[in-house]
């Protein structure tokens, strides 16, 4: 392929502020009373590649304090966590970290 | 291959099929707040998002589907590809938590998670409910296990 032909870049019209991408924000998982715990630890060890102690850590958090932090940093990466999550049927939420 | 054997009575389980076949239905169309897309502000991303999971979903519905079409299963014998794992633990996930949200609605968060519910008091149609939540949180741990 030539350089040529591919597409001119045009502007795009920003949609968000520079400063919602710009913050970091917070994955938060909430409790439910209906997954397994050992089904949590194995989620948040496949979705976030932690250990089992860490994972253990923040099933903990989730079922003993209603809810975890479980990532904080660039919101796209966040986005696609909390997609992961939501995937796995954990309840997930973002907030921008203050 | 995953195979393992419900520690479940075969009569138990053949009289709770239909209320995990209803289960199977109605979770369907009970996607709802699961698939909330949590940024609020961008149309696309939220129709993506809720496309998106509304079709994986769908992928994970047919490796559980897999498990319960076996003619094995009503005897309490489940068994499924390795690659199907994953996506029949989510699946299971979806089922048990249409379940808690619908026949087991009256049942309180504490009651439900540790297990202490009293079912001498409870409608028939809670006590089918609730033994078949048990079931699928069954078959959850043993592929659990398996991992």
């Amino acid at each position: 392929m030539s350089f040529s032909s591919l597409p001119v870049p045009v502007e795009v019209e920003q949609t968000k502020s520079e400063s919602s991408l710009e913050k970091p924000w917070k994955v938060i998982v909430l409790n439910d009373p209906v997954n397994l715990m050992n089904y949590v630890v194995m989620v948040f060890r496949k979705v976030f590649g932690y250990e089992e102690a860490k994972a253990t850590k923040h099933m903990r958090e989730v079922h003993e304090l209603g809810k975890s932090v479980l990532w904080v940093g660039e919101r796209e990466q966040a986005e696609n966590f909390a997609y992961q999550l939501q995937r796995w049927r954990l309840q997930t939420i973002l907030e921008e970290d203050d | 291959m995953i195979e393992f054997q419900l520690n479940v009575d075969a009569r138990l389980l053949q009289s709770l099929l239909p209320e995990i076949e209803k289960t199977f239905a109605q979770s369907y169309k009970n996607k709802r707040h699961l698939f909330k897309c949590p940024i609020t502000d961008d149309e696309d991303l939220i129709h993506a998002w809720e496309q998106g999971l509304a079709d994986d979903s769908l992928e994970d519905r047919l490796a559980l589907a897999k498990i319960f079409k076996s003619p094995k299963f009503k005897y309490g014998y489940v068994e499924l590809e390795e690659s199907d794992a994953e996506a029949a633990l989510r699946s299971l996930t979806e089922l048990r938590l249409s379940l808690r949200e619908n026949a087991l609605s009256e049942v309180r968060d504490s009651e439900l998670e540790s297990g202490n519910l009293s079912l001498s008091r409870r409608q028939s149609s809670v006590k089918v409910a609730y033994f078949t939540y048990l079931i699928l949180a069954e078959i959850q741990e043993s592929l659990l296990a398996s991992e």
